[in-house]
């Protein structure tokens, strides 16, 4: 019996590192990075479901966050609730510098950057935005690392 | 009528999406992407640190000289850099492979030193930078801009003048 349930996950497993679902948080960016993520996803010419993924409403689903924006003041507690209900193993994808750095505005008053001190990212895609070739590939490193992780 | 065009098109072209990360992307040739910093010709007057908006540039004086730093990380390519660079020391190229997991966050910097030296006119300790040649006619050429290199600004100024003496100003 135990060793059916553990061929039934490795199954699992195999079938779910195929189709990672995506995640995207908006940390109080401008937009600009929110619509090259909808862009790699809506858009024919970029389709980031080739590589099997797919966006999803709830954070309960996700197994590839996608975070934009330099995680402001007001916003970061709605955030770091957000971030906590995906469950584990998930794999964090910083997509433009204001997470990364916080980009332009560093060093502002309003703004808790960089990011990696409230949350673990795990792949950066620099940018102001970054062009949607670019989220791909930042989303084709992810999946690499998570397959390892699963 | 109208499906059977789309039919024929999408026999003869096929499909719309791009190949990559299966294949090579296009690139606009235009494209604001990696700086490549060349330390050779860096006047070190400091203009890119100035309209750095991100302040992703930076110069630190440091005993040896005077370090340029650069971070992808903090860098909005907006380009301003590459446009008030006199001499297109910082340029953009149009690589836009940035993506990288955060181990090597920290590798996506440039670091350079413009070294000191000695002046080869007076022997004060001076930068060996490429001299600025806005507003100098004829444009140096290579080994006045090796001979400018290895001079204090005071030494370069006297040698600028000797190189263009003062003409009666033309109509």
């Amino acid at each position: 019996m135990t060793r059916f349930i553990q061929t039934l996950t490795d199954q699992a497993k195999r079938l779910a590192t195929r189709s990672p679902w995506i995640y995207r948080i908006n940390a109080g960016s401008c937009n600009g990075c929110d619509v090259e993520c909808a862009t790699t996803a809506c858009i024919p010419r970029y389709d980031v479901e080739r590589l099997g993924c797919q966006y999803c409403g709830s954070p309960r689903h996700a197994d590839i966050v996608l975070i934009t924006g330099p995680l402001t003041a007001r916003i970061k507690d709605d955030v770091l609730r957000v971030f906590a209900e995906i469950p584990e193993p998930k794999v964090t994808v910083a997509v433009g510098v204001c997470p990364i750095s916080g980009g332009i505005f560093r060093e502002s008053y309003a703004v808790h950057a960089p990011m990696n001190q409230f949350i673990p990212i795990d792949v950066n895609v620099p940018g102001c935005p970054p062009r949607p070739q670019a989220i791909i590939e930042g989303v084709a490193e992810a999946i690499a690392i998570w397959r390892a992780r699963l | 009528m109208n499906i059977l065009k789309l039919f024929y098109r999408n026999l003869t072209q096929g499909p719309s999406t791009v190949a990559f990360p299966f294949g090579p992307a296009w690139t606009p040739p235009k494209l604001r992407g990696r700086i490549r910093f060349d330390l050779p010709a860096c006047t070190g007057c400091r203009a890119c640190e100035q309209v750095c908006a991100p302040g992703a540039i930076r110069f630190d004086k440091t005993p040896e000289g005077l370090r340029f730093m650069m971070w992808h990380n903090s860098c909005v390519f907006c380009g301003l850099c590459n446009f008030y660079c006199p001499t297109d020391a910082i340029v953009q190229s149009d690589d836009w492979h940035l993506a990288h997991p955060t181990a090597r966050m920290y590798e996506m910097a440039i670091r350079e030193l413009i070294p000191y030296t000695a002046c080869s006119a007076c022997g004060t300790k001076t930068l060996a930078s490429a001299p600025n040649p806005v507003g100098v006619e004829p444009p140096f050429s290579a080994e006045e801009i090796e001979q400018f290199r290895h001079l204090c600004p005071g030494c370069r100024k006297k040698a600028l003048e000797e190189r263009t003496p003062n003409h009666a100003p033309t109509e």
